[in-house]
């Protein structure tokens, strides 16, 4: 018994705790349990959210700068009348469903390189400049950018050379797509990637010695068993635009805002609380539902558990 | 005693009486003065603002009293749901003063936030535009005045300043113009450029709504502070309605930028400083003590030169390169060609102001 | 090798990438060695000033220690909630799955502005607010969705019938679950908590509403100091903050060995 490593008396001792703390009766709520911590970090938003609730139901009043003590919709009433916010919610949609599909085209082919690259320098050195641009805070991507798409910037200086140009890049709604893909794309190939990594490399090999061409083993092998990381992307990519407030800032020019900085400027500039909230309740549901919808579409639900037997 | 200060009889009397506490600055009382807070958080925006009244204002409260003094540099407007909450809850407010805009300050006065200040000693001797409108008491108190100028590129107009708020609706200009993207500082100047008059706000504003929808069809840029001064520098405006200190600032560092006040004017507004309620007593009282330093004339020299901005303190005088300037009023004559809107009528039509300045530019 | 091969076209695909990725962070990189006041491409002149300025920033210092301190309060919290969240879904079939999945979501479609205004009120309510840590927690719940999603996005490693095996041969569930289950999304873990760790670290809106001027992060710092010109001083902590990622990752990887997780079978 003294010749029992140390570690394996400590995982006796961590099971014994566990089936003490969690018996075998309970063990058909396992799952919940998983997800309990989980459930309550997110609850502290739902706190937010009630609150947002009860405040999107008050009326700022513009003499004292307090909200009404009786309840009214008028807040929710000002968003279907003001034709401001349709527009901007559109915007909002048109763009994360473009930016989701553009994003997954350029972070697929990335991802696949990353993990099947046999140099591993050059795998590090993808993998670092996924991360280079997090670090350049929003007012001095802003400068970085305009140095870049301006209209002397280094963009139009190239195409200058080729005789082309001066085009007007920066500050119009295809630069505020592009901005938001430069910034999604590391989150793309970083989900995307681990699910390249669970892919057998042999079936590839397989598919192309039975004849395939690398294009139909893309489409018919690699893409589909990529599934589970396309799904979270397209998922992360999609959420995370559609409620965007940064990047209409630094590339929109002001005149293509999204809907979350209709947000912002409910709370930040006319302090307005109660439109501020039914603006962000709002978004939270329209953004809800079509999360649920694509999920429904992509076969989520299929996401769990893929039937037993296969490969390895 | 404090160390840090030079000797001084009335401090060795009274810091002997038990307080340890010094009356600067001729006090408010002679009773026994709080005692000390360690710190004082002043809110301030970045940059050379906080410079500027480091310089003017904390250093020598700091030398004169050994209270340090600490900055958070949050926006106002993003500072403001903070200091509401924390009142709300009954909470210590995040800051002991507040350097806001007279705007934001008068929303928060109006909501009865602001400690009252009238028993500032400093305050007889300000010029009128120091005392909020529409109060009784003082819930804040205006530090400076400053002008939304026409600030233009001198390689566009290298003869002559643009005389009229018109040239925004020069073709030739068309994508190389910018405003806030708020709107903010250029409602009356639209509305005298547009034909109508300043004395129509709020009433009736026609006129600066379709001059503000023909700007739309301009493709102008809306932004921040920072973003004209990038604009002009990397030459993607020619023109910008922004405040003076901007583009006095843009000008010292090598950008080819200079202003004008078109004839038609332009809206003056003030910032301001105020100490929000909750806080202990002693804190409340050392707080007021830095608000009544900043009013003092030796204090507002330093701060608003650094500033470029007239203070409200009589007799200061403006920095060489702003003497003569139209948009640093000293003269009856300049402050006649300035628009000024009540604080208390634009707080209260804000929202309005703000949703049709958006209906147009988002659309 | 064929113009329109896949191949061809990734690597193509790839070199835009890399340089759309890179492009605006050298800009800054340049901008950081100017000689005048204000940031400018290219820079006038070269000089280290706005280095020293910054390394010698008492106030950056500390406030780059509470982001270090946000961060891994972030990770330590984010990174078992997520992934065991993901494990539980992924793992059982759940009732309600549907709704969960779009709960556990909520973190990206709240807009931040809402989540960090509802965060100050709860924090408020239960006076921690102008503490370290609630910003760490608040960080983690925002970002929570990365950290499911990276280890969903990972389950195709796991293989139900090595657990069972494993279970049928007597192994208890605990050490099925360290021995069977985690490695095999392990490569999921990794991303997920890296990418939770630099989010946290560059996280600004949010925090803007949970800190004061004793608790300022440096991201919330950079946000505020700018009013009317950009000084190259914030390019030069752009720079700083690059290297010592960069430096972070390396030594991530001579300690784990990133290869590892990002490497096919």
């Amino acid at each position: 018994m003294s010749r029992y490593p140390i570690t394996w008396r400590l995982l006796d001792l961590v099971e014994a705790v566990a089936a003490l703390l969690w018996p075998r009766a309970l063990h058909r709520y396992t799952g919940w349990l998983l997800l309990l911590p989980a459930i309550a970090l997110v609850g502290l938003l739902v706190a937010g959210l009630a609150y947002m609730g009860d405040s999107s139901l008050r009326l700022l009043d513009t003499e004292t700068f307090e909200q009404s003590e009786d309840y009214t919709l008028a807040n929710y009433r000002d968003l279907i009348e003001k034709p401001t916010y349709f527009t901007v919610l559109m915007r909002s949609t048109g763009a994360a469903t473009l930016v989701t599909v553009l994003t997954l085209v350029l972070a697929f082919p990335y991802a696949y390189s990353m993990v099947r690259t046999r140099s591993a320098w050059r795998r590090k050195l993808l993998l670092v400049s996924l991360f280079l641009p997090f670090f350049i805070g929003q007012v001095v991507r802003a400068y970085g950018w305009l140095v870049v798409l301006g209209k002397t910037g280094i963009v139009n200086t190239l195409l200058a050379h080729l005789g082309l140009g001066p085009f007007k890049m920066i500050y119009t709604y295809p630069s505020l797509v592009f901005g938001l893909v430069q910034y999604m794309l590391p989150f793309a190939v970083l989900l995307i990637a681990p699910a390249i990594t669970a892919i057998d490399e042999e079936l590839e090999a397989a598919s192309e010695s039975l004849g395939a061409t690398g294009w139909r083993t893309l489409r018919h092998v690699i893409l589909p068993l990529a599934k589970p990381g396309l799904v979270a992307s397209a998922v992360v990519v999609f959420t995370l635009t559609i409620t965007d407030y940064a990047m209409p800032v630094v590339l929109g020019g002001g005149t293509n805002d999204f809907i979350a900085n209709a947000v912002y400027d409910a709370f930040f500039r006319i302090s307005d609380n109660g439109l501020g909230s039914a603006l962000a309740l709002t978004l939270v549901v329209f953004a809800s539902t079509l999360v649920a919808v694509m999920l429904g579409l992509m076969g989520a639900g299929t996401l769990g558990m893929r039937p037993s037997g296969r490969g390895r | 005693m404090d160390k840090r200060k030079p000797f001084d009889r009335r401090d060795f009397l009274l810091g002997a009486a038990a307080t340890a506490a010094t009356l600067p600055f001729g006090g408010l009382a002679f009773a026994a003065v709080p005692a000390k807070p360690k710190e004082l958080i002043v809110r301030v925006w970045g940059g050379e603002w906080k410079d500027a009244i480091d310089s003017g204002v904390s250093k020598s409260f700091t030398a004169n009293t050994g209270i340090a003094i600490k900055y958070d540099e949050t926006e106002d407007n993003e500072l403001q749901p903070k200091l509401w909450a924390a009142v709300k809850q009954k909470r210590r407010p995040p800051v002991h003063v507040n350097w806001d805009t007279t705007t934001n300050a008068t929303k928060s006065a109006l909501r009865n936030m602001g400690e009252d200040l009238s028993d500032l000693t400093n305050l007889p001797g300000l010029l009128p535009v120091a005392k909020p409108l529409g109060f009784d008491k003082w819930p804040l108190v205006n530090v400076y005045s400053y002008v939304y100028v026409l600030a233009y590129s001198q390689e566009a107009f290298p003869k002559a300043a643009p005389d009229s708020w018109n040239v925004l609706l020069d073709p030739k200009y068309k994508g190389r113009i910018a405003l806030y993207n708020d709107g903010i500082g250029f409602h009356p100047a639209a509305q005298v450029a547009g034909g109508g008059k300043v004395s129509d706000i709020p009433k009736n504003m026609k006129a600066c709504w379709d001059f503000i929808a023909k700007l739309k069809s301009q493709k102008p840029l809306l932004g921040e502070d920072p973003d004209f001064t990038n604009w002009f520098q990397k030459g993607e405006i020619d023109l910008a309605c922004t405040i003076v200190t901007n583009a006095r600032g843009a000008k010292k560092n090598g950008v080819k930028v200079a202003w004008t006040v078109p004839k038609e004017g332009a809206k003056m507004d003030t910032d301001a400083l105020w100490v929000p309620k909750g806080m202990p007593a002693n804190e409340l009282y050392w707080a007021k003590q830095y608000v009544n330093h900043a009013l003092s004339k030796e204090a507002q020299q330093v701060w608003c030169d650094g500033l470029g901005l007239p203070g409200v303190n009589p007799g200061i005088k403006p920095p060489d390169d702003m003497i003569g300037d139209s948009a640093y009023p000293t003269k009856d004559e300049d402050f006649k060609r300035l628009l000024r809107v009540p604080n208390k009528v634009q707080v209260e039509n804000e929202k309005e102001w703000f949703g049709r300045f958006k209906q147009i530019m988002q659309g | 090798m064929k113009l329109l091969s896949p191949r061809a076209v990734f690597a193509a695909i790839v070199g835009f990438n890399l340089v759309a990725l890179a492009l605006p962070t050298l800009v800054i990189l340049g901008a950081s060695f100017t000689e005048g006041n204000m940031i400018v491409f290219p820079p006038e002149g070269f000089s280290l000033r706005w280095y020293e300025k910054v390394l010698g920033s008492e106030s950056l210092q500390e406030a780059f220690g509470r982001s270090l301190w946000v961060s891994l309060i972030c990770t330590a919290a984010g990174v078992p909630a997520g992934a065991l969240a993901a494990l539980g879904m992924a793992r059982f079939r759940l009732r309600f799955s549907g709704v969960l999945q779009i709960y556990l979501l909520l973190p990206f479609t709240i807009p931040l502005i809402a989540s960090g205004i509802g965060l100050m009120l709860f924090f408020g309510e239960i006076g921690v607010l102008g503490e370290l840590w609630p910003v760490g927690i608040a960080c983690a719940v925002i970002n929570l969705p990365f950290m499911i999603w990276a280890v969903l996005a990972s389950v195709n490693g796991l293989d139900p019938d090595l657990e069972n095996a494993a279970a049928n041969c007597g192994a208890p569930p605990v050490q099925t679950f360290l021995t069977v289950t985690l490695p095999a999304v392990m490569p999921g873990v990794i991303t997920g908590g890296l990418i939770l760790f630099v989010l946290a670290f560059n996280e600004f809106l949010v925090s803007l509403l949970l800190t004061d001027a004793h608790t300022v992060t440096l991201p919330v710092s950079i946000y505020n100091s700018i009013r009317s010109i950009i000084t190259p001083d914030l390019a030069a902590v752009s720079v700083v903050y690059i290297v010592v990622a960069g430096l972070a990752i390396v030594l991530l990887d001579r300690i784990v060995g990133l290869e590892v997780f990002l490497r096919s079978k």
